[in-house]
């Protein structure tokens, strides 16, 4: 038997970082590398979509998360419908932690079952659902946003082994206590019941969601993250795939396919010599895709005046390629000190020298004087035009 | 910079002229209008600024008339290390030629030697100070704009940082100083803030969109947060319905069950209720039973009493009888004692009239005799008066009268007086007794006697027989006799008109008159008293007769027994008896009306005892009847028997009725009730409850509902991001903004501090040059910007805009020449005056020719070039070296050669000096 493994679409994700447009113009996605990357997460479905019907697969299974929240708009909602329309195989849907079956959930909202195309299910109620002959999901959907147990291991415990020629697959959603040892709550999959339940063989394939990265168990490889398909932030670890899953009694053999195009990159540089700053543009010119591909710097060093305000320049040259590209202050630790280089360069003389030295003495390292060294850096403007 | 020569050729009106300066010290270049001095210093700008290419107007304007040649300028000037000869020609044969001397030499022509010489300019010579220092013609001498001059500051940089001060860039320009630095740091404030510190531009739209991102994303998170509540809401509404309604069912159950007790309950009640109405039915009766027996009881006891009351009234009518008749005969007896005494009031009251008659008639009798006594004497009064008053009529003689007689006979003696004074005397003496004759009258002398006759008139002496002695008096003595005897005819008629013989008899006439008149006088004041209380004489005639006809009525039987005390003391006697009387007659009355007054209250008491008794005697017959009829309606006994049977009864229903409800109670309705009530009030709520939750079930799902098609995570996503940015924004322009300020401040506190350190040794230059002119008492305030902007005299403060045009101009004048003296010899540039002066005084003209040699004696002070077509202004100045300039013509114009007096020397300088003006004779150039 061969299905799709996937989660965390998260349609209706924005990403600041991607731009803005003022307040009164809010409503759908805003600004023009915004757009895109939510064009990107739809493309993605699709595309995984051809994957799952070229593959022959009996199901798509979406462990959670299709959309960002219960609250997107009816645009989203009706994008995902078409979306999902494209699709030959059929699809179940598991609410997640973002789209839970509480009384706002959007898969029962009046506008999706509308435009929900007949071969989408929503495994909004938990417990066995049999998708084929011979083939069951028991789903473990979240009713809440914050449940008080262990979801999946409540499903597996009321679980009896399966009849024999009966494959099953447990769709949960969260992390496991191995990758997330959180005492606290109460929520976290308990990684032993799992393993207990694929021994048994109350299940077969515990297709997990939630981790945008994908993940497999070490003891016993049935138990995955599939990632999400199009990349959502900038720590995830190689997102953008979907697993195939050809799955048996006793074993599963999973292939991994790439649907997502776009890149969250950080970057950490140290920045004290023009060699550095060379680097830096180096470094940013050769990435590739960059019209897909945001970039999120962490800078560290002691610029001077001169090479700070070529700093400024660099990046808001490659900013226009790129779809974003931005310096992340708290970790960042980039110190603008004028040096003398810069001093005799302003070549000021009488109280205009008097003015720069003063600022030159604010402006020193030990003094932490941000603000003189903006002054001194407009003074360096002001004096060559 | 110092100019040695200017040479002019073809340059508007001068056709060929070297002026050669002094290098040191005040140069005046002197001469008529149109002269060409100020052609000279525009010659200078022209060959400094303009490429031999330009065909500007001034340029234009420079060629000279009618002549086809271009107008050719050339200086030579040392200007810091550097020394050369510059020549430029322009609009015919351009050319550009620089002759380097020095440091080394070297010659370059055209936009070369442009280039060059404006690089050197721009190096050693501060050329807006050139312009500054500059006196144009036809300008009021005002105020230089020192502020920003950089050799100038250099100089008060090095006063202000003294001796060992740093001297910074010393011979190279300040960019900072004047590339207007501090102008665009202020322009880059203004993109940011207001002068007044508002907000503005940038940094206001970063502000607005920061605050309008944070009110969206405000309001897009509490949608959000109410959604979430309303989920929220929705599973608690689930799980509270649910339990309500499980708790409505169970209730539901228990309530029957007590409905049901409830219902047995009351029909015994009811039972309970019946048998109390019962035994309060007997007990009324047995109560009205009782009730009827008491009232028969009462009658009976009343019935005797009425009798007991009849008896008591009919005694004391009885007693009354015997009461009511002793009053009357008190009464009776008091009557007849009421008559006697007041006839005998009467008889007293009679005799006390006629007493007081009698005093009457005998007052009156004694007025009669003082009223007839009086009126006698009035009558005598009246007789004396009018004999005195007769006296007073036949009185011829007045006071007046009188008087004038006395004065005719003063006159008359003082004629006799005056003649016998002036006559002629005769005297007589006789030795012997002689007897003669005068005048008719016998005379005898006695022996030894002398007689003196005075000669009134004529006068006969004889002796008789003897002689016969006429004497007649002379015309002046006859005069005054004839003056002796009219007075005495005067006096005579006088008296005759008075009818009396003489004054003397004047005088006894005047006394008798007043005799009388005084006797008038008593007569009236004895009438006037005896007349008191009455009008006249009539009426006291009317008086007396009024008395007597009175008296005439009464008979006269008192007549002649007047003792009126006896009188008096008899009437009061009978009054006091009359009063007497009256009041025993009063006292009995009072008795008697006491009397009839006990009769009248005896009477009355009579009739009440006689009604009282009947009363009693009417209701003892009325009650005495009513008990017969009652009794015969129902005897005393069977009254008895039924009150005792009717009391059993009701003893008995009431022990019936106290036995079921003690039954009752045993089974607690009250609590049995409660408990139903209750339990309806709690299915009541519980209903209540459910349509509640149920109505806010649908609320909330309704809500949610409508929520769903908002998108509310798409705004907030949205708000969120451009909170972001609207805040990242703010920042930076928070920080630009900042940073402008900043730098603004920086540079302006420096740049004011700088000037604050100009000021002074600025102003001690200007004073001491200025003190030469105003005297020592001068202080001047100078500002930042190096204007003058007070002038202190002798402790009055003006401010330099009020001062006069002669103030302004000298004190113009001083700043000038004290930048001059201020500025280091490397940097100073020519101070050029031209034809300034016009408002000052001849006595401060000399002074001021004083602060010339002042500011120009220090070594390596710089130029002073003065213009001017009245050289005496000037005169005053000391070290000047004066250059006349006369026209330079073209040859063909040339009317007498100049070159002699061009060549004149000013004061004692020797002709090959500086300050020659050389007239070169050339041959006129081809076009």
């Amino acid at each position: 038997m061969r299905f799709v493994h996937t989660a965390d679409w998260q349609l209706g994700m924005t990403r600041r970082y991607l731009g803005a447009r003022p307040a009164k113009e809010a409503g759908g996605p805003t600004g023009e590398a915004q757009a895109r990357f939510a064009g990107a997460r739809l493309d993605a479905v699709r595309a995984l979509g051809r994957i799952a019907d070229d593959a022959g697969a009996a199901f798509v299974l979406v462990c959670g998360d299709v959309f960002e929240s219960n609250l997107v708009g009816p645009d989203v909602v009706a994008r995902a419908c078409e979306a999902l329309a494209s699709f030959r195989t059929p699809v179940l849907l598991l609410p997640g932690n973002h789209d839970p079956a509480d009384a706002a959930c959007v898969l029962r909202r009046p506008d999706f079952a509308r435009r929900c195309p007949p071969h989408v299910t929503v495994l909004d109620t938990p417990g066995v659902h049999e998708v084929a002959p011979g083939v069951e999901v028991v789903a473990a959907p979240w009713r809440s946003k914050h449940p008080l147990t262990d979801l999946v291991g409540e499903q597996l415990a009321a679980l009896s082994p399966a009849p024999r020629g009966t494959l099953r697959v447990l769709a949960g959603h969260g992390e496991l206590d191995v990758l997330d040892p959180d005492d606290d709550e109460p929520a976290r999959i308990r990684r032993d019941g799992v393993l207990a339940a694929l021994r048994d063989g109350r299940v077969h394939y515990v297709a997990l969601g939630d981790r945008h990265s994908a993940w497999a168990d070490a003891v016993d490889d049935r138990i995955r993250h599939a990632g999400t398909p199009e990349v959502t932030d900038f720590d995830e670890v190689d997102p953008g795939h979907v697993l195939v899953v050809d799955l048996d009694e006793h074993a599963a053999r999973v292939r991994t396919e790439t649907v997502g195009r776009w890149r969250f990159v950080r970057h950490d540089a140290a920045l004290d010599t023009d060699d550095d700053l060379d680097a830096l543009d180096v470094w940013l010119a050769a990435r590739p895709d960059k019209e897909r591909t945001a970039v999120r710097l962490v800078l560290r060093g002691t610029l001077s005046l001169r090479q700070r305000t070529r700093l400024d320049d660099l990046l808001a040259g490659h900013g226009h390629a790129y779809a974003s590209v931005e310096v992340l202050e708290p970790h960042s630790d980039l110190a603008t000190v004028p040096d003398d280089a810069d001093l005799d360069a302003l070549d000021l003389h009488g109280f205009a020298a008097d003015a720069a030295a003063e600022l030159f003495a604010a402006a020193a390292p030990e003094q932490g004087d941000a603000e003189a060294r903006d002054a001194l850096r407009l003074l360096h403007r002001l004096v060559t035009p | 910079m110092r100019l040695h020569r200017v040479r002019l050729r073809d340059f508007r009106g001068v056709h060929d002229r070297e002026v050669v300066l002094a290098e040191h010290g005040v140069t005046v270049l002197q001469g008529d209008n149109e002269v060409g001095k100020t052609s000279t210093v525009a010659a200078l700008d022209l060959l400094f600024d303009a490429a031999d290419s330009s065909r500007r107007a001034d340029i234009r304007h420079a060629q000279p008339a009618g002549v086809d040649a271009g107008p050719e300028v050339e200086a030579e000037v040392s200007t810091g290390p550097y020394r050369f000869v510059y020549r430029k020609r322009w609009l015919r044969r351009p050319s550009t030629e620089l002759d380097l001397l020095e440091p080394t030499r070297q010659q370059l022509t055209g936009a070369e030697a442009h280039a060059r010489v404006t690089a050197i300019l721009d190096e050693t010579m501060d050329r807006v100070l050139w312009r500054a220092l500059r006196v144009e013609q036809h300008t009021a001498v005002g105020q230089a704009d020192l502020g920003g001059q950089d050799a100038l500051t250099r100089a008060l940089d090095r006063a202000a940082s003294g001796p060992t001060g740093p001297g910074t860039g010393a011979g190279r320009p300040d960019p900072a100083a004047d590339d207007g630095l501090v102008a665009r740091a202020v322009d880059e404030l203004r993109r940011y803030r207001t002068p007044s510190g508002r907000a503005t531009g940038e940094l206001r739209a970063a502000e607005v969109r920061r605050a309008e991102a944070e009110a969206e994303h405000e309001r897009c998170r509490a949608a959000l947060e109410a959604v979430e509540r309303d989920v929220v809401a929705r599973d608690r509404l689930d799980a509270e319905l649910a339990g309500v309604r499980a708790r409505r069912r169970a209730h539901g159950d228990e309530v029957a069950a007590l409905e049901d007790r409830w219902a047995a309950l009351q029909s015994r009640l009811r039972e309970v209720d019946a048998a109390r109405g019962r035994a309060v039915l007997a007990r009324e009766r047995a109560t009205s039973a009782r009730e009827r027996r008491e009232a028969r009881d009462a009658l009976v006891a009343a019935v005797d009493a009425d009798a007991a009351t009849a008896a008591e009234t009919a005694a004391a009518l009885a007693v009354h009888e015997a009461e009511h008749v002793a009053a009357r005969d008190v009464r009776d007896a008091r009557r007849a004692a009421d008559a006697a005494a007041r006839a005998e009031a009467t008889a007293a009251r009679r005799a006390a009239d006629a007493a007081t008659r009698a005093v009457g008639a005998a007052r009156d009798r004694a007025e009669l005799a003082d009223l007839a006594e009086r009126l006698r004497r009035v009558a005598d009064a009246e007789a004396g008066l009018a004999a005195a008053e007769r006296v007073l009529a036949g009185a011829s003689v007045d006071h007046d009268a009188l008087a004038e007689l006395e004065d005719l006979a003063r006159d008359l003696l003082r004629a006799e007086a005056a003649r016998d004074a002036a006559a002629a005397r005769v005297e007589l003496s006789a030795p012997g007794a002689l007897t003669l004759v005068v005048d008719g009258e016998e005379l005898t002398l006695a022996p030894g006697e002398t007689r003196t006759l005075p000669v009134a008139g004529s006068r006969a002496l004889s002796v008789p027989g003897v002689l016969d002695v006429r004497v007649r008096p002379g015309l002046d003595e006859a005069g005054r006799d004839d003056a002796v005897r009219e007075r005495a005819r005067e006096l005579a008629e006088a008296c005759e008109d008075l009818g009396v013989a003489d004054l003397e008899a004047a005088r006894a006439a005047r006394r008798a008159a007043d005799d009388a008149a005084r006797r008038a006088g008593e007569h009236r004041s004895a009438l006037a008293r005896e007349l008191v209380g009455h009008a006249d004489a009539a009426a006291l005639r009317a008086a007396h007769d009024a008395v007597r006809d009175r008296l005439e009525g009464l008979d006269a039987a008192g007549a002649g027994d007047d003792d009126l005390a006896a009188l008096r003391a008899a009437a009061d006697a009978a009054r006091t008896a009359a009063e007497d009387a009256a009041v025993r007659a009063d006292e009995a009355d009072a008795a008697c009306r006491a009397a009839e007054d006990a009769v009248r209250d005896a009477d009355t008491r009579a009739a009440v005892l006689a009604e009282r008794a009947a009363d009693a005697r009417h209701a003892h017959a009325r009650r005495v009847e009513e008990l017969r009829a009652a009794r015969a309606d129902e005897p005393d006994e069977a009254l008895g028997e039924a009150e005792t049977a009717r009391r059993d009864r009701a003893r008995d229903a009431e022990r019936e009725h106290e036995a079921l409800a003690a039954a009752l109670a045993d089974d607690d309705p009250d609590t049995v009730e409660a408990r139903v009530v209750n339990a309806r009030g709690v299915a009541e709520r519980l209903a209540g409850e459910v349509a509640r939750l149920e109505r806010e079930h649908a609320e909330t799902t309704g809500r949610l509902q409508a929520a769903g098609h908002q998108g509310w995570h798409d705004q907030l996503a949205a708000a969120e991001a451009e909170l972001d940015a609207a805040g990242r924004e703010h920042d930076a322009v928070t920080r630009r903004a900042a940073a402008a300020r900043r730098l603004h401040d920086a540079l302006t506190r420096h740049r004011d501090r700088v000037r604050r350190s100009y000021v002074a040794p600025f102003r001690a230059q200007v004073e001491r040059l200025a003190r030469i002119v105003f005297g020592p008492s001068l202080s001047l305030e100078i500002d930042e910007e190096l204007r003058i902007t007070h002038r202190t005299l002798d402790g009055t403060t003006v401010a330099f805009g009020a001062l006069s045009s002669g103030a302004q101009e000298q004190l113009g004048l001083c700043a000038r020449l004290a930048c001059a003296a201020l500025v280091d010899p490397a940097d100073g540039v020519p101070v050029v005056i031209d034809d300034a002066l016009g408002h000052t005084d001849p006595e401060r003209l000399a002074r001021l020719g004083a602060v010339f040699t002042a500011a120009t004696a220090a070594a390596g002070a710089a130029q002073v070039v003065v213009l001017t077509c009245t050289p005496e202004r000037y005169h005053g100045i000391g070290a000047a070296t004066v250059v006349p300039l006369a026209p330079s013509r073209r040859p063909a114009e040339r009317g007498a050669p100049v070159r002699d007096e061009a060549l004149r020397p000013a004061d004692d300088l020797p002709a090959a000096a500086p300050g020659t003006v050389l007239d070169l004779p050339r041959a006129p150039r081809a076009g």
